[in-house]
């Protein structure tokens, strides 16, 4: 029987707390907008609240020329496709002879994932690693540096395990390798869980910017998210305690308020127009993950 | 002879599965060059560091002569690092108790509006701030927070004071919940949604028919529900809690709220890296991480006590 309900003072209540709450969410995103979309002056004399003043479009295609931008977009991009192919090899190849039960040393195994899932030797042995590798001011270091997520690993080996043994038995039968099982009968089955743990990859990828504070100094070589990082920074140091300004030189070298909000515009638009997809998959992922803890 | 049944089916054995082991390689190689080599380093934390006693820095640390606990009791005497200690300790309770009963609230409360495209559409919206970087939110929020910023014009209109929302230790940590809040707060309450719908619809219906109103099917129904999630998560939440946010935290700060916000995180980065004080850095994170590995050791104790699984 279907439960009755009427419509009470309490959904009132209730629907507005909502909406308060998708209203908080939204109104920072509209206001840096509404920034990168204004002319120069009422943002400089502040203001500019959620809508644009003054519209124009100069400030986002200077943006998009600037070649500091593109430079670090460029890097960003080509680390995030990199980085995500490679770590999805390894998440797989680890997850599938895991996920067999009568492995001989499993059990090893598992115990030295998620050892170091559970301690790390902290920031200073990393970066001297890294040094004396010479991948300080390589792509390499932003590839290299938390290619592999264990958790991420454990998502799918969890998924390769409820799939029906029937299926892969039949093809070993049948004379297949391990590899090829793999290949043929177990990557095309796991399509959903293959998506999201590329797209987990792809977005950790591309929104990190501690690799490139820790590991890279040289401005051709920096990611979008540091190249934000270096922005926002000059913005936050230049005032004092007092919140004044604190030294004119640095203030006139000080990249303009519009300018910042349109590059933060412009550097979200990847996420925004993978968004749905995001949503889709990453709830997906979080209730694979969910079932088996 | 059984020893010799056994090592023809090991041999067996091995020639049916030895692919399995050449697909694990690659994971085993990485994992051994970036986080097990790594560990070697941690005894930096008990040595004197010459960077260039040897040829290569990470030779370097070999070459150094040991000083026993001396870097621990040195930091450890140090009012900075007091200071982080607490500064972690403080902000990881304040989002511990403020943001960790947010989700489930939130997805209570959405699950009692009837409408399945509004749910829909506000999750599409509170998802959102999840998929954006630190430093994104910091810039939207410095230029929402700062001086002559839109909060600070409402304040200015409503005939309050200025707030220096970035630069005042009285107000910079409830910044940082905020803004915690703001971005996990819808993501987190998915798996609470998914909880919700995954419980039992007869027991809505009995408690219905028994004349449970709709408040008593929310607190007799719905939460008791949640409680095993709620558990679980908690104790998670738990285990991480020498991660006060250091993405977070070195996104947003200043020198004017070290104070009020330098975390171990961020201590360990700018005396460690900074500074150049290697062997100190190695000390403090080596202790923060101790005590994080402890914590989830613990935790997960409690977990599979409670509840019978391990969260790994």
């Amino acid at each position: 029987m279907a439960i009755k309900q009427k419509f009470t003072f309490f959904d009132i209540i209730n629907i507005f707390f909502l909406c308060l709450f998708g209203v908080v969410t939204i109104l920072p995103f509209m206001h840096v907008i509404a920034k990168a979309f204004s002319g120069e002056g009422p943002v400089i004399a502040g203001l500019v609240n959620f809508l644009p003043k003054q519209f124009q479009v100069d400030t986002v295609l200077y943006v998009l020329q600037r070649s500091e931008f593109l430079g670090a977009f460029r890097i960003s991009a080509i680390v995030t496709v990199i980085g995500s192919a490679l770590a999805m090899f390894l998440t797989v190849t680890a997850a599938y002879p895991l996920s067999k039960p009568n492995l001989i040393g499993r059990k090893f195994f598992l115990y030295i994932f998620v050892f170091i899932m559970l301690f790390n030797a902290g920031m200073v042995p990393n970066y001297l690693l890294f040094n004396s590798l010479d991948l300080l001011n390589t792509i390499w270091a932003l590839v290299l540096s938390g290619t592999f997520s264990v958790f991420n690993m454990f998502i799918v080996k969890n998924y390769f395990e409820s799939l029906p043994e029937s299926v892969e038995e039949s093809a070993r039968i049948d004379g297949a390798s391990g590899i090829k099982t793999l290949l043929y009968v177990v990557l095309p089955m796991s399509k959903p869980v293959l998506a999201t743990i590329t797209l987990f990859y792809g977005v950790g990828y591309w929104n990190n910017y501690m690799s490139g504070v820790l590991y890279i100094t040289k401005a051709s070589l920096k990611p979008l998210q540091q190249y934000l990082f270096d922005l926002t920074n000059e913005a936050l140091n230049i005032m004092d305690s007092t919140g004044n300004i604190k030294n004119i030189d640095s203030a006139m070298n000080l990249t303009g308020e519009s300018v910042r909000s349109a590059t933060i515009v412009v550097s979200t638009v990847p996420i925004l127009i993978l968004y749905p997809f995001l949503q889709k998959y990453f709830v997906k992922g979080i209730t694979i993950g969910s079932v088996k803890g | 002879m059984r020893i010799g049944t056994n090592t023809r089916s090991f041999t067996q054995y091995f020639k049916q599965n030895y692919d399995m082991y050449l697909l694990l390689i690659p994971a085993l190689v990485y994992i051994f060059i970036f986080n097990i080599i790594p560990l070697q380093g941690i005894v930096l934390a008990f040595k004197d560091y010459n960077m260039f006693i040897a040829d290569s820095p990470w030779k370097s640390i070999g070459a150094s002569e040991w000083v026993g606990f001396k870097h621990f009791i040195n930091v450890f005497a140090r009012s900075d690092f007091k200071r982080a200690l607490s500064n972690t300790i403080i902000i990881s309770a304040y989002k511990i108790v403020f943001l960790f009963p947010l989700p489930i609230i939130f997805a209570v409360l959405l699950n009692e509006v009837r409408s399945i495209k509004f749910q829909k559409g506000l999750q599409t919206v509170v998802y959102l701030p999840h998929f954006l970087s630190w430093t994104v939110i910091a810039g939207i929020f410095i230029s929402l927070l700062g001086s002559t910023g839109v909060v600070n014009a409402a304040l200015v209109n409503l005939g309050f004071d200025k707030v220096k929302f970035l630069m005042d230790n009285s107000v910079f940590r409830e910044v940082l919940i905020f803004t915690a809040g703001w971005k996990e707060t819808g993501w987190n309450s998915i798996v609470y949604f998914a909880a919700i719908a995954g419980l039992d619809q007869e027991c809505y219906e009995a408690a219905y028919i028994d004349g449970a109103g709709r408040f008593q099917r929310m607190w007799y129904v719905t939460l008791p529900g949640l409680l095993p999630t709620v558990v679980v998560l908690l104790i998670i939440r738990v285990g991480a809690f020498m991660s006060a946010g250091f993405s977070q935290i070195f996104a947003m700060y200043n020198p004017t709220v070290y104070e009020s916000a330098d975390i171990i995180d961020t201590f360990v980065y700018r005396i460690g890296l900074g500074k150049m004080d290697f062997s100190t850095g190695t000390a403090v994170g080596l202790f923060n991480s101790l005590i994080g590995l402890a914590l989830v050791l613990f935790t997960n104790r409690i977990s599979k006590k409670l509840t019978g699984r391990s969260i790994w």
